[in-house]
């Protein structure tokens, strides 16, 4: 029996160590990269927070647009003055806040999913129910969501939410970058209503380039910075305002993507079965050590 | 076969030199540089290498705010719904403000050689076909607008301009477009404390005088204005502080010249400038109209001039109509040389008694060489 569990053990051991010498030898695989590419035709809107002028129709088209209780046209610009720093919600998708509430007419922000090129949710979900599609939207499927909220809590800028008030049936949401409707060529609703257009839709590599201009062109305005370039790997939807939006707007963000750590220690812990292989052996080994100190006691 | 070249060959000058003409038709004959609109240094017709937005520069050409119409129609943009009808825009009105500020450039930013352009020239109505670097036709116009209009209006609401079509008018009062203010008043006098200088404490600026007698026209100290420093209507909006002042008042006087600052710092209040008062000599009564540099030539130097009408005008004989003084000479009188009366360039009062004798009566002004006309 013990020469069995012997035998068991030493094939083990040889698996472990072809596995081990298997990853090494592998190329290293992009750490938290989704499984498909990015297109670089993927869409993506720059947001100028300088010529923002916190009329909030953006908040009244969303809300309009995805079937929600939109109220009075007219009362949203009221709702920036209340200083509040609102969070995109379950009932509203996109807010707008004053980025300063102690200086008048200071930028205004508009806040909503930054549609991630390496979306944490996507990563985190574990029913596979949210995706990044190709023109850059991340989106998800309500019939697979489970609930589980995970996405929540893995999204660095905070953004999916959860319909607490519902007892039955309650849903994520978040902003979907109006999927159904640039589907059918038309704009993204907020997009679309901007008076100022403060919004541009656009690729995201011509957003990028005329971000830059705006910037080289009138550098006295602008923070010399394109919000979304590199954050978490890039984002779809990227700023341009006059100051650092880094602490007042948006968390401090490495360029790393946001799976890219999660999954690395995940995809580490489990790559090709190794380490827990490797700890059962520890263990087995252990146990087998131990075992055979107490036949010897007991031969005594 | 030689003529045949010859004959292309004169066609083919002749296009170019038609060609030409009629890009200098355009161009070459307006007073331009031609970076004014060109980025690249050799334009071509397929590359024109148009500059994006000249908006930095003022360039192109100007044009007269009299030549455009009071007030403008704009009704280019159609929304889904037809929400709002047209929005009249008091073109004058925002032109003579803007003079208070960076004038017509403010908002006509690209004025290419000729006709003034409309703004869907460059800017697109479609938003969805128009391209990153240049908004579409309603941001444009929205941000043209909403620039000033946010910094002093309390709220931005879009019925401000836009009239609600008849079938999306509420019964509430509110939509009805806010009518401008009436007419703005000019104020007087003000004085300006200025405790901080050692100098005196007390600023009396006689701003009527400042037009009615110095003859400035309002954006010679209006430049650079921002559109709150009139219209201030948020009542938790602060008011721009009265900083130093200087910036309107020198161009016209020596702030930096220490041994000036007493012209305007005072420990009391001032009166109004009288030349009369000062000088003994009355503007009000001929010269009220001219402005202190008609006669006081030496930029800065008001001392005293020669009084005599001389001086500055060059009237003689035939050329002077005594009738513009109140009275018309009569016939004999009118054949008189000047100094035949006013003796010593002394035109107040004429001496008669070189003619006549003075027991007879005849002293001015009981009895008078003419009709008094006025």
């Amino acid at each position: 029996m013990s020469q069995n569990r012997r035998d068991f053990l030493k094939t083990f051991a040889a698996i472990g160590t072809t596995a081990a010498t298997l990853t090494a030898v592998t190329p290293n695989i992009a750490k938290g990269s989704s499984r498909r590419e990015l297109s670089i035709d993927r869409k993506g809107v720059l947001v100028d927070t300088t010529v923002c002028i916190g009329c909030g129709k953006c908040e009244w088209a969303c809300k309009t647009a995805h079937n929600m209780e939109a109220g009075n046209f007219d009362d949203y610009s009221s709702q920036l003055t209340d200083g509040s720093q609102r969070r995109p919600s379950e009932n509203a998708l996109t807010v707008v806040n004053q980025i300063d509430t102690s200086i008048m007419n200071s930028d205004k922000v508009k806040l909503q999913c930054m549609h991630c090129d390496h979306p944490a949710c996507e990563s985190a979900c574990i029913v596979s129910a949210i995706t990044k599609q190709e023109n850059g939207a991340v989106t998800w499927d309500t019939d697979k969501c489970i609930g589980c909220r995970y996405c929540m809590v893995a999204c660095p800028f905070q953004i999916p939410a959860f319909e607490y008030q519902k007892a039955l049936d309650p849903k994520i949401v978040k902003c979907d970058f109006c999927y159904d409707r640039t589907k059918e060529g038309k704009l993204p609703a907020c997009v679309e209503i901007c008076p100022v257009g403060a919004l541009t839709y656009g690729t995201r590599e011509e957003l990028l380039i005329e971000a830059k201009r705006r910037i080289s062109k009138d550098p006295d305005k602008y923070f010399d910075h394109v919000f979304g370039e590199y954050e978490v790997g890039g984002t779809s939807w990227l700023y341009l305002a006059e100051n650092n939006l880094v602490n007042k707007v948006f968390p401090k963000l490495g360029t790393n993507t946001a799976p890219g750590v999660s999954e690395s220690i995940q995809h580490g812990l489990f790559a090709y079965f190794v380490p827990p292989v490797a700890l059962y052996a520890l263990l087995g080994g252990v146990m087998w050590l131990s075992k055979n100190k107490d036949k010897n006691e007991g031969g005594h | 076969m030689r003529k045949l070249f010859y004959l292309i060959l004169l066609v083919f000058l002749a296009s170019n030199l038609f060609a030409q003409n009629k890009l200098s038709k355009l161009h070459s004959k307006q007073n331009l540089d031609c970076s004014t609109c060109h980025e690249c240094e050799v334009p071509t017709k397929t590359n024109p290498c148009l500059a994006l937005c000249p908006r930095d520069k003022g360039k192109g050409t100007t044009h007269k705010v009299e030549d455009a119409p009071k007030v403008l129609e704009i009704n280019k943009i159609k929304g889904e719904k037809d929400l709002y009808g047209a929005v009249n825009f008091s073109h004058k009105i925002h032109a003579e403000m803007s003079e208070m500020a960076n004038g017509c450039v403010t908002c006509h930013h690209y004025n290419p050689p000729g006709k003034m352009v409309s703004c869907d020239f460059c800017h697109n109505t479609e938003r969805s076909e128009s391209k990153a670097n240049i908004p579409d036709l309603k941001s444009a116009y929205h941000r043209q607008c909403m620039g000033c209009h946010t910094t002093w209006e309390e709220e931005s609401r879009c019925e401000n301009c836009h009239a609600l079509n008849d079938e999306h008018k509420s019964t509430s009062t509110t939509s009805e477009i806010v009518k401008v203010h009436d007419s703005v008043t000019r104020p007087q006098t003000k004085v300006y404390e200025t405790p901080n200088t050692n100098k005196g404490k007390v600023v009396t600026f006689h701003h009527n005088d400042h037009i009615e007698l110095f003859g400035l026209e309002c954006v010679d100290c209006h430049k650079d204005e921002s559109c709150q420093s009139c219209h201030n209507q948020k009542p938790n909006f602060k008011k721009a502080e009265n900083k130093v002042q200087h910036s309107s008042c020198n161009t016209c006087h020596e702030t930096e010249d220490e041994k000036q600052c007493a012209k305007c710092h005072q420990e009391s209040e001032t009166k109004a400038f009288n030349h009369f008062a000062k000088t003994g000599f009355d503007l009000n009564k001929y010269h009220s109209k001219n402005t202190c540099s008609s006669c006081h030539k030496t930029k800065g130097s008001y001392t005293g001039l020669n009084s005599q009408c001389k001086n500055c005008h060059t009237w003689n004989n035939e050329n002077f109509k005594h009738s513009i003084t109140g009275l018309e000479l009569n016939e004999e009188h009118s054949e008189l040389d000047c100094t035949d009366c006013h003796e010593n360039n002394n035109y107040k009062k004429p001496t008669c008694t070189s003619c006549h004798d003075e027991s007879e009566g005849f002293i001015v002004p009981k009895k008078l060489p003419g009709k008094r006309i006025k």
